[in-house]
């Protein structure tokens, strides 16, 4: 048993954990965020996906101890209270969600993604998230919202060229 | 080997977080076979969600400047210390031509979340089959430096790995470090085939060195069998160049002479030939 | 109505903005004071007798309260066979059946003493082979079948491992081989397949003292899980609440019973204390059901014009252990054997078989899929032997719309779709006739294919919807309904039907997410693309009767009769007399004279929706109506196979589906995407694997492979059709299922038709497609090999 202290988007927590306590469930459990997900806890899946000081880790593979004095950051800090940011607002009108769960992994993914590199290439997208799985199958919707969002294209892609009545 | 996590939860441990080397030489000493050393950890929580480890002490060796660094010593090599993840060995560009193999195979290792928390040694250490940094480490010659209550010592990679998730490492002992030798006009290459699967199904590491007069090939095939295996038949066909002939015997030779085992990721016969594929690949791009 | 409506506008899901923000919740996410958690002990021989069970080192563990066993349950439960214990009662069918459940204070404590059951087993002897299963010295799986209350529509062979054996015969198919110019026989597998829905199945339960039962469960049929419970613990059905809140996806894996009833006991026997149990994946995959593997059988016969005259087929189903639900896939296999053509003579027996692997139960296809697989490379096969165009063998098959009649018997009307519109419009969509494109290496072969496909629900003649229309004071709308909503967006359809039925903007209308038996509007599943159908009928007769209740109203306070009056652009108006109306505000919660007097109250409108057309299917003979309708479709790839390797990369993927009407065309085309992205991922990586003992050997999913973001195709087109379906929801028809029917073969039938290579197993993964062409055209690998060893081509691949 110890305390740690994290600052979890932006508020400070002191929490009395166990040595062997996972940031995952220390997460979801403990300060109740519970956007943080899992699937596989072996970190395959990359549901449990969050940002720990500057760098995307998974938190099924990362001890709450490690995260003592850092600073962690979820799909509920991305954007200010109340509102959307591009890439969430870009998420809903593509349908880049269908079961939701993977929803917000994919989300702080591809939203670290554009702040590191405005304009991703297909490549970038395919690495940034290769890490990540979606078994709906929202793949396609999710690379429409991030191209929007890096300018490439205008509009969903669904109102035109991809679907269209025989 | 790692199949599936039945549990979700750690064993009980406690968790250590030294600051020295001497720190974790003494924790080993007091605890030996109840702990585990924990870089980035992935391995290791795995293994303990498995239950394949339940180790009562956890050392964490992240906050140890010694093994924090990646080192350029003259002479001698590089020299990259337990704790420096795979991401940061990356960044730092001390990877140069000489150990494209390496390079090249920790940039394709899982994704880029493990990477920037699994460590070279970690990955090393796991000795699991198809990870691919232990082909690429014996392609280049590499060793690991070992400390322990007797001292120090150095051993080859490939005398390291003794078998599948066995490796020549005493309870209380560490390999603090993985040295790459020095070679000049070293030229080295790794390709591999994961086709349907996050793992490789295959993969080789190349290096052909050119130091004077001496020169000498290494081919080393990872995940094919329960070790890296090395083909020295299908080296010497390259050790004086490569020629389209040259690529195409070598590539066929190993393809013969490897052997493979069935998994649940192949069976042996894929094996054989996906060594062929990649054999051909990886000395095309050194020609 | 006059106004725009939203209707066939493409309206995100109205609960994204939850799923963005990471605020919808899940049961995974779902905690009641005093929570404790349990965990399954799962046996570890495959076929065996429980001799004994020892619990004192489990319930030493501190913070164990309680440990569970089959004693404490010796009954079965099921839905469909009726053939499931909870726990394992006197012996294990498989290994991974659950034998045991602890429950503490914790998830920590409760995998501590899961470590410390000992079970002592006697060994029996095991089969792991469905065929062999059905063979007279297999051991027999469940010997007291004849006790099992099956479903009457199921045909359980008692003291053999066959659960359900399914027959349809028509015509004479001998006579038809007798006909047939080209006979095409093999044989064709299919590997046992994961849902892999993300949020592994959970449930949290507690019993209270009076009586009643609350669960929270990640289950798409709320109802089914209700009566499956509520009759295994003997209780009334209104006893026993069904709660689901957001739900990670099901896929027809979290369709019927999980561990509902299970852990609804283990509350009651702890005290009536919440328990929650959640299941790991390495759990999910080896203790809980799949989709079962397919050994099938073929012979049909075509004549020299290309016609389909007999088609004989036997489906072999690996049914594991237990299968309550599988029974029912196995049905709908063998009825949907004959697929979009009309074939005179058709000989089909599908059985379900006991084996002792891991239970499987319905999928996303539900043997559609399965027999799609079949008949659809048979057709190409057919082409390529009689020199024929893979379109035009098609096209002398289709079913007529209006003349033909489906492998049941059914007549096919007009409405339900316009097949050979589908065709043509797959054929344009893929550039059929166009020159296909270069391959980018000389080892590779760039190939186009497709397969048509159709589908319709599988439930019972007497499966029911219901939907209720809540008027609010600030006359928005509630929207009761039934159906889940795990992504197929059905309840944001069936929300821009209610509004435009009323002519006010769809945020008016809202469905909670939150599915309740004792709240929600019955309906009998969330399966088969049912429910924009079912539901959203019975959704349109809520509103007809809430428009009846308001129009009463109004025509006493506008003193006209109700036949003059109309509901239109959120109010009510006189018909040809625009400037007499009242908005629906003033009369959906009754309306106020200016003297306080006040007529009406709040508007409820209900309507139901429960199919007059099904019939059972003829024991014999298998005809009779199984569905409510059939959705048309197909899909065409653009591939490139690496000879090499083996690996397939598919590069353009086209869905066409006849959809009736395109209620909302993004939800239509992340049906349609996604539908395509899972069937590829099944179709190329995904299989369940084995070993000598049964054990699941990659329960992960680093090597149970699924789809990632680098395997997406570049390119998407989806096309629909829009043939009207008369008694759909503005025509509408279901789409979720079907999208991904026809993926697995539409890709091997352009690896077949370029390269002449017969993928007969799936996956088509490389090493399954390496072996297939290193097989059966040696020549073609020798000499891709030889391209791909030569140095040009090499310099040409690092460009």
């Amino acid at each position: 048993m110890r305390e740690i202290t994290v600052r979890v988007n932006g508020r400070l927590s002191r929490r009395t954990i166990k040595d062997n306590e996972l940031l995952l469930d220390f997460l979801r459990d403990r300060l109740e965020v519970r956007s943080v997900k899992a699937a596989c806890w072996r970190g395959e899946c990359g549901l449990c996906t969050v940002k720990l000081d500057s760098h995307l880790v998974k938190s099924c593979l990362v001890l709450a101890v490690e995260a003592d004095g850092k600073e962690v950051k979820t799909v509920e800090g991305i954007s200010p209270e109340g509102e959307l940011s591009p890439i969430q607002k870009a998420f809903v009108s593509h349908g880049a969600a269908q079961c939701g769960f993977c929803t917000p992994a994919w989300v702080l993914a591809t939203h670290e993604l554009l702040q590191e590199k405005p304009h991703p290439t297909q490549a970038d997208l395919v690495e940034a998230t290769s890490g990540l799985v979606c078994r709906c199958g929202t793949y396609n919707q999710i690379r429409e919202a991030v191209a929007e969002v890096s300018g490439t294209t205008a509009r969903p892609r669904h109102m035109k060229e991809s679907l269209a009545r025989a | 080997m790692s199949f599936g996590s039945p549990y979700v939860t750690l064993p009980d441990f406690t968790y250590h977080r030294p600051k020295s080397l001497d720190e974790v030489l003494a924790l080993l000493k007091e605890h030996g076979d109840e702990a585990k050393l924990m870089g980035g950890g992935v391995g290791l929580i795995a293994f303990m969600k498995e239950r394949l480890m339940s180790p009562t002490h956890v050392i964490d060796v992240k906050e140890v400047a010694e093994l924090g660094q990646v080192r350029q010593v003259p002479g001698e090599g590089l020299r990259i210390g337990a704790a420096v993840s795979i991401a940061e060995l990356l960044e730092g560009g001390d990877l140069k031509t000489e150990q494209a193999v390496l390079r090249e195979a920790l940039a394709r290792v899982a994704d880029p979340m493990i990477r920037r928390r699994a460590t070279l040694v970690g990955n090393l250490c796991e000795a699991i089959p198809w990870v691919d940094s232990p082909p690429a480490l014996m392609a280049l010659d590499a060793s690991v430096e070992v400390a322990g209550p007797e001292g120090r010592r150095s051993l080859l990679v490939s005398d390291f790995i003794r078998g599948p998730v066995d490796i020549d490492l005493g309870p209380n002992e560490m390999v603090t470090e993985v040295v790459v030798p020095e070679s000049k006009g070293r030229r080295s290459a790794f390709e591999k085939f994961t086709g349907g699967s996050e793992f490789s199904l295959a993969s080789v590491a190349v290096s052909v060195s050119n130091g004077g007069k001496k020169r000498a090939a290494k081919l080393v095939y990872g995940a094919v069998n329960s070790t890296p295996v090395r083909c020295p038949e299908a080296e010497r066909l390259i050790e004086d160049g490569l020629s389209p002939t040259k690529v195409r015997r070598a590539a066929e030779t190993a393809s013969e002479k490897v052997e493979c085992l069935d998994d649940v990721l192949a069976t042996a016969s894929y094996r054989k030939h996906l060594i062929k594929v990649i054999t051909t690949q990886v000395l095309w791009r050194m020609m | 109505m006059t106004g725009e409506g939203s209707v066939g506008k493409p309206i995100p899901p109205e609960d994204t903005v939850r799923k963005v923000t990471g605020t919808a919740l899940y049961t995974y996410d779902w905690d009641l004071p005093g929570t404790l958690h349990a965990k399954l002990v799962t046996s570890t021989v495959p076929h065996a007798r429980v001799v004994s069970i020892n619990l004192d080192r489990a319930k030493a563990v501190p913070g164990v309260v309680a440990v569970l066993t089959g004693k404490d349950m010796p009954f079965r439960v099921g839905m469909y066979a009726g053939d499931r214990d909870l726990l394992a009662v006197e012996k294990v069918r498989w290994a991974g059946h659950p034998v045991a459940l602890v429950v503490a204070e914790g998830p920590e404590a409760a995998e501590r003493a899961s470590e410390l059951v000992d079970v002592e087993y006697e060994s029996l002897p095991a089969v792991f082979d469905p065929v062999r299963a059905m063979g007279a010295d297999a051991p027999i799986i469940h010997e007291r079948m004849e006790e099992y209350k099956h479903a009457s529509v199921f045909y359980p062979v008692p003291g053999t491992n066959m659960a359900n054996r399914f027959r349809l015969v028509h015509g004479d198919v001998e006579k038809g081989f007798e006909q047939s110019d080209e006979i095409i026989e093999d044989e064709f597998r299919i590997s046992h397949v994961s849902h892999g829905y993300l949020e592994t199945q959970n449930v949290v339960a507690q019993a209270f003292r009076d009586g009643t039962f609350e669960i929270w469960t990640s289950a798409q049929s709320p109802f089914i899980v209700r009566q499956i419970v509520s009759e295994a613990l003997k209780v009334p059905y209104n006893r026993v609440t069904i709660r689901v809140p957001f739900v990670g996806g099901g896929f027809g894996g979290k369709a019927g019973l999980q561990w509902e009833a299970l852990v609804a006991l283990a509350s009651k026997a702890v005290g009536y204390r919440p328990v929650k149990l959640v299941l790991s994946r390495k759990e999910n995959f080896a203790s809980s059901a799949s989709r079962e593997g397919v050994v099938a059988n073929v012979k049909a016969g075509f004549t020299r014009d290309g016609k389909c005259v007999a088609y004989k087929v036997r489906f072999v189903l690996d049914a594991g252990a237990y299968a309550d639900y599988t029974v029912n896939v196995s049905r709908a296999m063998g009825y949907s054997a004959e697929g979009v053509y009309e074939v005179p003579n058709v000989h089909c027996e599908s059985l379900a078989v006991y084996t002792n692997k891991i239970p499987t139960t319905a999928m996303r296809g539900f043997g559609y899929a399965e027999s799609n697989w079949v008949l659809e490379q048979v057709f190409e096969r057919a082409a390529k032997k009689l020199g024929m165009d893979s379109a035009k063998i098609r096209r002398v098959n289709l079913l007529r719309p209006g003349e033909s009649h489906t492998a049941t018997g059914e007549k096919v009307r007009e409405d339900v779709g316009d097949p050979r519109k589908v065709l043509q419009t797959v054929l344009e969509a893929i550039d059929w006739e166009g020159k296909a494109e270069p391959a980018s290496q000389p080892w590779k072969v760039r190939a186009r294919g497709f397969a048509l496909c159709v589908k319709g629900p599988s439930q019972p003649p007497n499966a029911s919807s219901s939907a209720i229309v809540k008027f609010n004071e600030d006359s928005t709308i509630d929207l009761v309904l039934g159906t889940g909503n795990f992504g197929q967006g059905t309840t944001t359809a069936i929300s821009q039907i209610v509004a435009d039925q009323f002519g006010v903007p769809v945020e008016r209308v809202r469905v909670d997410p939150t599915r309740d038996t004792g709240k929600s509007a019955y309906t009998w599943q969330t399966v088969g693309s049912r429910g924009l159908f079912t539901d959203g009928v019975a959704a349109m007769r809520a509103c007809d009767d809430a428009k009846d209740q308001i129009l009463d109203l109004a025509s006493q306070v506008m003193r006209l009769p109700k036949s003059e009056l109309e509901v239109a652009d959120d109010a009510v108006k006189a018909k040809g007399r625009p400037w007499l109306t009242i908005p629906l505000r003033d009369l959906v919660f009754g309306y106020v004279y200016p003297n306080g007097n006040t007529v009406g109250g709040p508007v409820i409108g209900r309507g139901h929706f429960t199919s007059s057309l099904n019939t059972f299917l003829d024991p014999q003979t298998g005809q009779g109506v199984p569905t409510i309708f059939h959705t048309f479709g197909g899909t065409a790839v653009d591939i490139e196979l690496d000879l090499v390797t083996g690996a397939i990369e598919v590069l353009k993927a086209v869905q066409v589906f006849d959809v009736g009407k395109a209620i909302n065309p993004l939800l239509l085309k992340m049906q349609l995407d996604g539908g395509f992205i899972m069937g590829m991922s099944i179709a190329l990586f995904e299989k369940i694997k084995f070993d000598e003992q049964g054990w699941v050997t990659n329960p992960n999913f680093t090597s149970y492979y699924i789809a990632r973001m680098k395997d997406v195709p570049k390119d998407f087109e989806a096309r629909y059709v829009e043939t009207p379906q008369f008694d759909g929801p503005m025509g509408a028809r279901g789409i979720g299922e079907m999208s991904m029917i026809s993926v697995a073969s539409a890709i091997s039938n352009a690896v077949f038709r370029t390269v002449g290579v017969k993928l007969n197993n799936l996956p088509m993964n490389p090493e399954e497609v390496w072996r297939a062409i290193s097989e059966q055209k040696p020549e073609l690998l020798a000499k891709a090999m030889e391209s791909f060893g030569r140095i040009e081509a090499a310099v040409k691949a690092r460009q």
